[in-house]
Formats: C-alpha cells, structure tokens, sequence
C-alpha cells in the first residue's frame, strides 16, 4: 500500500504508551491521536517527554507499555526501517545528513530507495538482489528522477544549494535539506523534532511554509518545537506533556489558556 | 643507476597494479560493513589458480578468465552467506577473527583442490618486452595495468552515475538513518564481498602470468593489498589506487637498491608509519564529526 493511498484514511493511534528508564517515567501512559492532513502540536517543557514519544513513535525505542499504530497495522515492536517504509518518517534536533552526497544526491537516493522500501519487509531472496535500486536505470528513469529532486528542491527554497556538498552547509541549511529530504519519501506521518531552532527568520519561515504545505497534501505532522508561539500558530491541534504526563489536548488558543499548561511552563522556569 | 632504478619502478607499478585492485577489495568491504576482511588475497588465489588450472586442462584462456572471476564471485558470496552474515550482531574483533579465519579455509581449500605445486599460465599476448624510457615492460603489464583502469573506471562511474552507487554512499555515511530511508544494508554488505572477490579474483588472473600462482600466494596479497588500503585510506577507493602503486613501486625499490629480504618487510614499515604518522591513510579521511 503506498502512502499517498493510505492517507486518506489514516490515523496515528499513540494508546497509554509508557517509557520507563529504570526509576525514571519519560513517558507516562500518554494516549492521542494524529489524523492525516493535521498538524498537531506537542508541547511540554524540557524533560516532558516529547523526543522519547517521538523515539517510541519511530521504533527507536520500545515502549515499556502500550502501543502505537498507523491506520490499524500495529507499529509498536517493528524496526525502525519497517516503521519508516510503513510510512512514519522524522527529523532529528541536529539534523542527520549523508556525509559525502552532494544536496541533490541527498534527494535522489531518497527518491531512488522509495519503491524498495514501501515493499518491506523484503523477500528473503530480495535481500540479496540489487532491489531496484536503478542499477540498471535507463537515462530516462535517472533525469525523472533529478528533475523531481530539483522540484523538490525548488519548493523546499533550496535549489539554489543542490550541487554543493553537504558537508559545506550551515546549521539551518542542513535543517532544510533534511526536511525537504524527509518530504521526498511521501510520509503519512512527518515527526519533527524542534524544526526551527537555530534557524534565522528567513529558514523560519521557510519551514513554516514546508509544513503548511505538507498538511495540504495530507500528512499528519507531529511537531515538537520550543518556540511555542510558532507552534501554536501553526498547530491546528496541541498535546502538552509535562513529566511524561499528557495534562491538556485541543485547540491551541484554548490549551494556551489552560491553567495547568500555564503552571506547567512557569514551573519549569523557577525551577 | 638511473636506468635501473628506472626498471624497479617499472616493476613496482605492475606489481602496484595487482596490489590496488587487492586493495579495492579491503576499502569496498570496509566501507560498506565497516569489516577488514583478512580473507582478501585469497580471492586474487583462487582467481589465479583456477585460471591456470582450467587452462592447463585445455580450455581457452578468455573462457578460463571469465569461468575464474566467477569462481572468486562466488567464493565471496559464500564468505558472506555463510560465515559473515550468521555472526552479524558480533562486535568488530570477532568478525575480524571470523575473516581471518576464512583466509585460513580458503588457502587450505587451494592446497586441498590444486596442491603444493605452482601452476604458470601464457601470458595473454605474446610479442617482446615493451620498451619505455629504456625500462622494459613485459606486454602482460599493459593488461594488469587495463585491467586497473578498467575496474577503478567502473567504480567511479557506479559511485557517482548510479542511484545504487548514490545509495551505498549514503548507507557508507550513516546506515542507520540510510536504512529508515528504505536502503538495504543488508543487500550492499552481500554485494560488496562479491564485487571484492571477483575484483580481486581479476587481479589474479592478471598477474597469473607474471608470477605464476601457488595455493598459498592470497597471503602475500592479501597482506599488500592491506598495507596498500591503510596507506591511501580505508574508506578511499582512490587511496587504494595510489596506495597499492605507491606499495609496489617502494617494495621494488627497496629490493633491488637493499636486498630482497627488504622487499617484503619495507611494507610492514609503512604500515607502522602510516599508522603513526597518519592514521587515515594518505587520501582517506580523518574521524568525521560524531
């Protein structure tokens, strides 16, 4: 099933999950749902649990309770590539690159690995044949697949930057390069761990854009930023945690507003 | 003295040649798994011995080549099959031992299959010895040394016109996060022993003529071709190209101007330097940023 086809129905179900790290409760029996086609905001202050949610999400981590799944298939005990081929890809607070491909490249193989990862798990068989991955690609198939990396590019505000390595960019370039990377698979589920720091006004804005327009095409974006005011302005709905606890979900003027959010944020700051 | 130190370098870059695609073999495997796999020159023996031995039963060279490489091909996937990919989850040291076991199998199996005795095969083309700048050149050199231009040719065109070449670049980088993308590690790490062997299997077949091949001839190149990859850089396929020249040329200088015994030590030599002086090998590069 590709994930253009499943995200017209699809949502992602995070049901009473709990992190525990020995005595410490990350994540405490937190329970939401993400439709597709929504961005919903997760805030809470440091230590509230946000990236350990993000990590169960992603099948980094497993979590100690509860579950989490997309669409009704359970992704919870899944590796991390089969969750990221079911359909949930995410960014990383230092942006992850691919040392040694150029911007373009970075695209490309994102492009050129898609088909063989919506068909995962492979076959035994597969594992070991080259998994067309355009070894044998015509000329044709390999400009098809540079021009939708340029478009991607293009819209992402970055094509001015494709041939340059990646070594060479900046912290906010590579934050754009990593969300457009991230975008190049057609996600159902875009997980982004604090997008805008670091970022000057113009990459801000850039991002903002880049999310606005990936919930037009029908993806459930999950967003954990610090800069609460862009959040709430970009959210159309917020889960706040604090202490590994959810204390609030909704509409982002009324969380803002909500009194334990509002202590929640205080709180942290005498502390 | 000029003329002569003229012809161990001549020497030396033909022997170089063999070297580099030995060490091709180590950079690709240790690129892609992160593994050294000692079992590297056997695949240069088997190729050499099993291209002297189908042609000493008869069977034209070009088909004896071909049926060669593949027999190396095949010996690298079953390294891999067998021996690699049941220990993967094994910490770095173990899978190193792993290889340097299945160097130990794969050397018995020649002395098993082909015995103790040398085999020799024709060169490819006859005719006389090349002449360049007064050095002489036996004409199966212009075939070591096509045979390297073919073979780097063709790995710099997979790594950078490829979507798979692209691919392993990216799995080189950073596997965990190439494989969330939908890149088959799994499928690169099979796929590289079998292009190390049969590169490897390659360079035995070429060199078969000039040196003759003998079952126990992977550990003298395997060893090169080592020393050749730390000294360009383990994760450069170009440091392999320059290092396995720069290997063979120092080895016949430091024969012929000191004495044979220095021929095969003045590697170990460079090993230790490099190791001290440079550890990541002359066009490799240092530690990335974490």
């Amino acid at each position: 099933m590709s994930a253009a086809a499943a995200s017209a129905t699809t949502t992602l179900e995070v049901r009473g999950v709990t992190m525990r790290f020995g005595g410490v409760v990350a994540v405490d029996d937190v329970t939401f749902t993400a439709r597709t086609g929504e961005v919903l905001g997760v805030m809470g202050p440091n230590g509230a649990g946000k990236t350990t949610l993000f990590n169960v999400i992603s099948g980094v981590q497993r979590p100690t309770a509860g579950s989490v799944s997309l669409g009704g298939v359970r992704l919870t005990g899944r590796s991390v590539a089969h969750v990221a081929a079911l359909g949930v890809t995410r960014t990383f607070q230092t942006p992850v690159m691919f040392w040694g491909l150029t911007v373009r490249e970075s695209i490309e193989v994102a492009l050129a690995a898609r088909a063989f990862a919506h068909t995962y798990p492979p076959a035994p068989w597969r594992d070991l044949a080259p998994a067309g991955l355009g070894l044998a690609s015509t000329r044709r198939t390999r400009v098809a697949v540079r021009e939708r990396a340029d478009a991607i590019l293009a819209r992402a505000g970055i094509a001015a930057m494709s041939e340059r390595a990646t070594e060479s960019l900046a912290f906010g370039e590579e934050r754009l390069l990593e969300m457009a990377r991230a975008l190049a698979v057609e996600p159902t589920v875009l997980l982004l761990d604090e997008p805008l720091s670091g970022l000057n006004p113009d990459e801000v804005g850039a991002v903002i854009a880049s999310i606005r327009a990936s919930r037009a095409s029908g993806i459930a974006v999950l967003l954990v930023e610090h800069a609460v005011g862009e959040l709430l302005a970009v959210a159309d709905r917020v889960v706040v945690l604090d202490h590994g606890r959810k204390i609030a979900e909704g509409a982002p003027q009324s969380v803002a507003a909500d009194p334990l959010v509002i202590d929640a944020y205080i709180g942290d700051e005498l502390e | 003295m000029i003329a002569q130190l003229w012809q161990y370098v001549l020497a030396g870059v033909v022997v170089g040649a063999i070297y580099a695609l030995v060490a091709a073999g180590f950079v690709l495997i240790y690129q892609v798994t992160g593994l050294i796999n000692f079992a590297q020159g056997e695949f240069a023996m088997i190729g050499a011995m099993t291209v002297c031995a189908l042609a000493a039963s008869g069977m034209p060279a070009p088909g004896a080549a071909v049926l060669a490489v593949i027999a190396a091909a095949v010996a690298g996937a079953l390294c891999y099959v067998l021996a690699i990919r049941p220990a993967r989850g094994a910490n770095g040291v173990t899978l190193i031992f792993i290889t340097l076991g299945l160097d130990v199998a794969l050397r018995g199996l020649g002395l098993f299959i082909w015995g103790t005795n040398p085999l020799s095969l024709n060169p490819f083309t006859g005719g006389a010895a090349i002449t360049i700048f007064g050095g002489a050149l036996p004409p199966q050199a212009l075939w070591v040394l096509l045979t390297d231009a073919i073979v780097f040719g063709a790995l710099y065109v997979f790594f950078r016109h490829t979507h798979a070449g692209t691919a392993v670049r990216a799995a080189v980088a950073n596997p965990p996060i190439a494989s969330t993308f939908g890149i088959p590690l799994r499928t690169f790490a099979f796929w590289s022993f079998v292009a190390a062997a049969a590169i490897g299997g390659l360079g035995g077949v070429v060199v078969a003529p000039i040196t003759s091949a003998t079952y126990d001839m992977g550990l003298t190149f395997g060893l090169a071709g080592f020393v050749a990859a730390v000294l360009g850089g383990l994760d450069s396929l170009p440091g392999a190209l320059v290092g396995g020249f720069a290997l063979g040329i120092v080895e016949k200088l430091a024969g012929g101007l000191l004495s044979t015994g220095w021929e095969q030590g003045v590697g170990f030599l460079i090993l230790v330097l490099v190791l001290v002086l440079r550890p990541q090998g002359l066009l490799g590069r240092a530690a990335r940023r974490a």
